[in-house]
């Protein structure tokens, strides 16, 4: 699919087509930056004919914080704390990309122990991210109760972090070469726990929610997106998946524990909304799985390497690696002179930032009133478009 | 004292009884101010996560506290809960959305990025190192981000400012506390032209004098 560039100006300097007097006139509109459905401060200018959308464009900006420069004037453990803030509903795996670039460069061998402990965290954080999005889309589609429900059990896993961690949601927990601390004495029973409670919880889930009917009215074959569009906008995660796409970083090139554990990737067929909305339910499922394989066996050993390098000197050239997120495929990319701690240039792919683009496909000609559903699947996280 | 006895002076000795009654009259209407207050869902980042923990979810249930109401427009909210960071393309909208507050309008900046710029107060193009360069804010609650109950206690220090009466006085305009009274024999411009001259002999270091200057403590 070609992708014709134009600049802000031409498009909005384009008059409405024909002398038709059925035609209305085409008008702009803004949405965002403060708007509650836009999940923090991403503004949408669209261009609306009635309440049709001709066309939607994401105004990127305002909250963007430099993280990258920033990056350059810190060492790469420093660098750790700030991918933290970029996508803080999927902090550990964002922590885990700049270890896993660092030790990719390095060539450093982990032990088995803080693979499974990583495996594990990430597991657990996008288990509550997409209970969170499961919240969050039951709000903006005009139901509350989903919302207390996700939270509620959010809550618990959360408590799981905080007693290993010490933190709630900014964790910097996974480190180049390990992990920051050992796993909390009661981590193991409390994780069952969650297990034990929550697994049911994902059937009332789709009880309350799935089955109904406005849902699925607001849903099925809402902001479409074929597996072509989706590859050439370069969208990744549960969105890619939803159009059939299997995709999966954790299948596809193993990293951490993924390799030695059985789960299925979830993939849709038609790439609507509700096919999002059920990847995602299913993955949260299948984290489940992966948890219930990992936490039995968790082998002894070391959670720092025996002698952790006081200073981390990547190797001269450039340096990429990339995982999955519970957005899409994170990639962290460092230029290192081999002479400084800090890098020269480091750079995040970040999923949220290629998925945006797809709101303009999914809504083109669609009714104002899906475009809410469309962000709210996208599932975005705006501090980490702009980092 | 109040709403009533600094914008409607004239009307207090009218009255039969009018000073007294009038301000007590404020009391009541801060007490009923302060229980009822109606946050604006502002949320940049990080913090809004634990905000909607904070304000809308069944564990922790800002309600107890009467700020429940969550409104999307600012002219319907007389309290703004900035969470998460300000940057340079942010700051003209916050000013914006608290202009269009009506007054009285109260803030709280939650989290380190609202207080200095936290993680990002080096190095960064964009940040704004702190919320207060913006608007003036009426209680900072730390943390990174903070938890909600840090959230709820930033909540009730407010409350118990707005039943002493003490931001209805000059709705919307607060300065920050940096001291409470100046030494006797010193002037405020004294102070400020000190402070320049140490700030301008700082600016410049020579790195190589500084640590040849500098050992390590030694006997401990």
């Amino acid at each position: 699919m070609a992708v014709k560039i134009s600049t802000l100006e031409e498009r909005i300097s384009v008059p409405a087509e024909g002398d038709n007097p059925l035609n209305t006139q085409e008008y702009f509109i803004n949405m965002g930056p403060q708007h509650p459905a836009t999940h923090g401060v991403l503004r949408l200018m669209l261009k609306l004919d009635g309440e049709t959308v001709r066309e939607v464009i994401p105004v990127l900006g305002y909250i963007h914080r430099g993280i990258e420069k920033i990056g350059e004037h810190q060492t790469y453990r420093q660098f750790v704390h700030l991918t933290d803030r970029c996508d803080y509903l999927s902090a550990m795996m964002n922590n885990w990309a700049v270890s896993l670039m660092v030790e990719k460069a390095m060539q450093t061998q982990l032990n088995d122990r803080i693979e499974y402990i990583r495996t594990i965290m990430a597991e657990l954080e996008r288990i509550q991210s997409h209970m969170l999005w499961w919240g969050v889309l039951g709000m903006d589609l005009g139901a509350f109760t989903p919302f207390l429900y996700g939270f509620r059990d959010r809550e618990m896993i959360t408590d799981i972090f905080e007693e290993t961690i010490g933190c709630r949601l900014t964790m910097n927990y996974i480190q180049p070469g390990g992990l920051m601390d050992d796993i909390h004495p009661n981590f193991v029973k409390r994780v069952k726990d969650v297990i034990a409670y929550a697994k049911p919880k994902i059937d009332e889930y789709e009880e309350l929610l799935s089955g109904n009917v406005i849902i699925q009215e607001r849903l099925r074959n809402v902001g479409t997106i074929t597996a072509e569009q989706a590859t050439s906008l370069g969208v990744t995660g549960p969105v890619l998946r939803a159009s059939g796409v299997a995709l999966d970083l954790r299948r596809v090139a193993p990293y951490g524990a993924y390799g030695q554990v059985d789960f299925e990737v979830a993939v849709g067929s038609v790439g609507d909304c509700w096919d999002r909305y059920w990847v995602r339910v299913e993955e949260i499922r299948q984290s489940f799985r992966i948890i219930e394989q990992l936490i039995d066996n968790i082998p002894a050993g070391k959670t720092m390497l025996s002698k952790p390098a006081k200073k981390i000197i990547l190797p001269e050239g450039s340096h990429y690696a990339q995982l999955e997120t519970a957005r899409g495929i994170l990639g962290i990319y460092a230029v290192s002179d081999g002479k400084s701690e800090n890098p020269v240039r480091i750079h995040m792919r970040s999923p949220n930032y290629h998925n945006v683009w797809s709101v303009d496909a999914m809504t083109r000609n669609a009714r104002i009133g899906d475009l809410v559903a469309n962000i709210s699947s996208l599932d975005i996280v705006v501090p980490d478009i702009d980092r | 004292m109040g709403l009533i006895t600094e914008k409607f002076p004239e009307h207090i000795e009218k009255m039969p009884g009018g000073s007294f009654m009038l301000t007590r009259m404020d009391q009541v209407m801060n007490l009923a101010r302060s229980n009822s207050l109606w946050p604006l869902t502002f949320g940049t980042s990080c913090c809004a996560i634990e905000m909607m923990m904070a304000t809308g979810a069944s564990r922790h249930d800002i309600a107890r506290f009467g700020a429940e109401v969550a409104r999307p427009s600012p002219r319907q909210a007389d309290l703004i809960i900035i969470a998460g960071t300000i940057v340079k393309r942010m700051a003209p909208r916050l000013r914006t959305l608290y202009e269009q507050m009506a007054e009285p309008r109260y803030v709280i900046a939650t989290g380190a990025c609202t207080i200095s710029g936290g993680p990002f107060i080096y190095n960064s193009y964009t940040t704004i190192r702190g919320a207060d360069e913006i608007i003036p804010v009426d209680v900072y609650v730390p943390g990174c981000p903070p938890r909600p109950e840090g959230l709820f206690y930033g909540l009730l220090t407010l409350q118990r400012m707005i039943k002493e009466g003490e931001t209805v006085r000059k709705p919307g305009i607060r300065k920050k506390p940096v001291f409470s009274a100046l030494p006797p024999d010193i002037s405020m411009k004294e102070i400020e032209e000190q402070m320049k001259a140490v700030l301008e002999k700082d600016s410049e270091v020579d790195v190589e004098k500084t640590r040849k200057g500098l050992t390590w403590p030694t006997g401990i």
